[in-house]
């Protein structure tokens, strides 16, 4: 499904991601740990089509096409999503609004009849029990004044929602306390199927506990340098990164 | 030197005589005044950014005949006033007989009623700042007359559809006056609209005037031609307890020019300004809020938005004056702005003049731009870039429009700001 070839990629000039290269099979679920700052994010957001990267060189392709010809709009509705690690919070535009907006580019994208409000506000309260998220959050700003975990929980509602090929989902552990893991693992598990894709991108294990992997990557200065089954999250939460010649001041938890 | 260029004496005629007499003999007195009245130029300071908008020729001081047909974009659900070039139009209208409430056209009014008004016509408004109301003095014809008994209430918004319908260069006058009795209420709307092609000057002056404990609601949206020139100023007078509520939405053109001047007379008067303008291409718009605070313990709110697009030019002055007496004034002014593009421009400017020692007393302006991030995370979820602009564009309105207390005015504003920024955006 998706195929990561050499991907180079810089912020204002400086070299984050220096040659990753991945595969990822439709129906499976891939974990890529690291420490802070190894390019963990600056991945989801090249592969989401967040202009202020710049990829020198490399390709990625989703299916088969070239997904870096495509704007951010068209890769999501290709199948994309990413899951922020930081909501944006934006007051004036309510949540139901931005949602149904959403879910109606994509249909228009496939061809299909846009959702009527009544239509889309029936789904939506269904999509956030599933979520646990009161649907009176449908009806506040996107984001606005959420906590921590009710933010995540609006990604993974949004994920549900617009039923991605491909899921990448950046640190949506962190900030959670045990129970919204519990109800965001939930919707993670929720979201496994034959024809779909998972990429974490996370800095602890805990929440492939909850989201059990197929694959598991270490990422390192901008490189895969290890790759293996579940165990290998496993040992990583018992010896640390320093073990593969990683430093990393910031993994005791 | 250039001599100051001064108001041509073709604008000093007014058209109809169809009035009763004594307010002829005001128009005749206020034109009299009016001889050599300076025109605003860039020194001016309250026409700064705006006099280079202003272009008045002589054949624009011809007033326009009070024939075609009025438009409005409202779907009105009750009582309406109709204008058409400025005149009252009773024919057209719509209202109630009720007890209590008088709404007349003003060549309605017997000698001793026009006499009444004569003296009170003009007595909310500080000349000197909006200088084109003496203008609409010396021009206005058949206006409309509102007055509310003591504890008089409207059952449903009144509507006031100003529509200008020129093929040929002109102007209009409107007059509106509002006497509210002791703890009276009502809602009043205004639109403005025009068709046609012709420029055209539209000169308007609308009179509050709130006794003890009295609240009045007023909407105005300006959604005129792009050609037309609109000078437009609100007087707002302020008894004891009252309380006095504004929503104004505007759409730019070739000069828009808004006066709002409040003064809160009687201890514990409140008043709230919302405004909202939009501007694109090379489109003004230019709002003068002013607040004084006479009286103690009073309270007002302002909050305003300009948008602007392309090369387009958006003003707001905000002036809160708070007088010695006005111990325990409450006074809170905010202006946002944003800026789409480059070449666009918006001058705000707050002005605070504060005598008393014991006031509340805060204001804040900013300039900004849509936020990139926020716009990843729309387009990150399949929304088009030009939605995604334009999501974010009402975003920064959203909350002052959703407060217009009238469903159907509130409708059409979001309808019309939404058309608005896709054509903004279009090129996205």
């Amino acid at each position: 499904m998706l195929s990561i070839k050499n991907l180079h990629a810089s912020v204002e000039g400086k070299e984050i991601l220096k040659g990753i290269n991945l595969e990822i099979k439709a129906g499976e679920v891939h974990a890529i740990m690291g420490p802070n700052g190894s390019g963990k994010s600056t991945l989801s957001q090249v592969l989401a089509g967040n202009e202020a990267f710049e990829i020198t060189s490399g390709e990625v392709t989703l299916n088969g096409d070239n997904l870096l010809d495509l704007a951010t709009e068209e890769r999501a509705r290709e199948g994309i999503f990413l899951a922020f690690q930081y909501p944006v919070e934006i007051p004036g535009v309510s949540n139901l609004q931005f949602l149904r907006t959403a879910v109606n580019a994509m249909r228009k994208h496939r061809g299909e009849e846009e959702m009527n409000a009544a239509e889309f506000m029936k789904l939506a309260k269904e999509v956030s029990r599933q979520v646990d998220l009161d649907p009176a959050f449908l009806k506040r700003g996107v984001n606005e004044g959420f906590s921590g975990g009710e933010k995540k929980r609006n990604e993974i509602m949004q994920a549900l929602l617009l039923q991605p090929k491909l899921a990448i989902l950046d640190e949506t552990d962190s900030g959670l306390d045990i129970d919204a893991l519990q109800v965001v693992s939930n919707g993670v598990n929720a979201l496994r199927a034959e024809d779909r894709a998972i990429l974490m991108v996370t800095h602890y294990q805990r929440l492939l506990n909850h989201i059990v992997p197929d694959y598991v990557h270490v990422l390192a200065g901008g490189k895969i340098v290890k790759s293996g089954g579940r165990e290998l999250a496993l040992e990583l939460e018992e010896r640390g990164y320093g073990w593969l010649g990683i430093k990393d001041e910031d993994t005791s938890n | 030197m250039k001599p100051a260029p001064t108001l041509s004496s073709a604008f000093l005629h007014p058209a109809g005589q169809t009035l009763p007499e004594p307010l002829l003999a005001l128009r005749k007195q206020r034109a009299s005044a009016l001889v050599n009245m300076p025109l605003p130029t860039r020194k001016t300071e309250n026409w700064k950014y705006s006099s280079k908008y202003l272009k008045l020729s002589d054949d624009m001081a011809i007033s326009l005949p009070a024939e075609g047909k009025a438009g409005t974009s409202l779907a009105i659900p009750g009582y309406k006033v109709v204008f058409t070039n400025g005149v009252m139009i009773p024919e057209a209208s719509e209202y109630p007989d009720l007890d209590g409430i008088s709404i007349q056209s003003f060549s309605d009014l017997d000698a001793d009623e026009a006499q009444t008004l004569s003296v009170q016509l003009g007595s909310t408004l500080d000349h000197e700042q909006a200088q084109f109301a003496r203008v609409n003095g010396a021009r206005f014809e058949d206006g409309l007359l509102i007055r509310l008994q003591p504890g008089a209430v409207l059952d449903q918004p009144l509507f006031i559809i100003h529509n200008t319908a020129a093929d040929a260069c002109g102007s209009a006058y409107p007059r509106i006056y509002v006497e509210a009795g002791a703890n009276s209420q009502m809602t009043l709307v205004e639109e403005y609209t025009s068709n046609g092609e012709a420029a055209v000057l539209v000169n308007t002056v609308t009179e509050f005037n709130l006794a003890d404990g009295a609240r009045i609601t007023s909407i105005r949206l300006n959604m005129e031609g792009e050609q037309v020139q609109h000078i437009g100023a609100t007087g707002v007078l302020q008894a004891q307890n009252s309380r006095f509520e504004s929503h104004c939405v505007g759409f730019g053109g070739q000069l828009r020019r808004h006066d709002l001047q409040v003064r809160l007379e009687g201890e514990g008067a409140e008043t709230k300004l919302n405004g909202v303008v939009v501007t694109q291409g090379k489109q003004h718009y230019d709002n003068h809020t002013s607040i004084d605070h006479v009286a103690a313990n009073c309270n007002s709110e302002e909050t305003y938005r300009n948008i602007a697009a392309d090369q387009s030019h958006a003003i707001f002055n905000g002036r809160i004056h708070i007088h010695q007496d006005a111990q325990k004034s409450n006074a809170d002014m905010n202006n946002k702005n944003l800026l789409l593009n480059n070449g666009a421009e918006i001058d705000t400017k707050p002005e605070l003049e504060i005598y008393a020692d014991d006031v509340k007393c805060a204001h804040g302006a900013t300039i900004g731009q849509l936020d990139e991030t926020s716009l990843f995370y729309l387009v990150s979820r399949g929304i088009g870039r030009r939605e995604a602009n334009v999501l974010l564009t009402m975003a920064f309105i959203n909350e002052l429009v959703s407060q217009i207390p009238v469903q159907a005015v509130r409708e059409t504003a979001q309808l019309r700001l939404n058309d608005f920024f896709e054509q903004t955006f279009q090129e996205i």
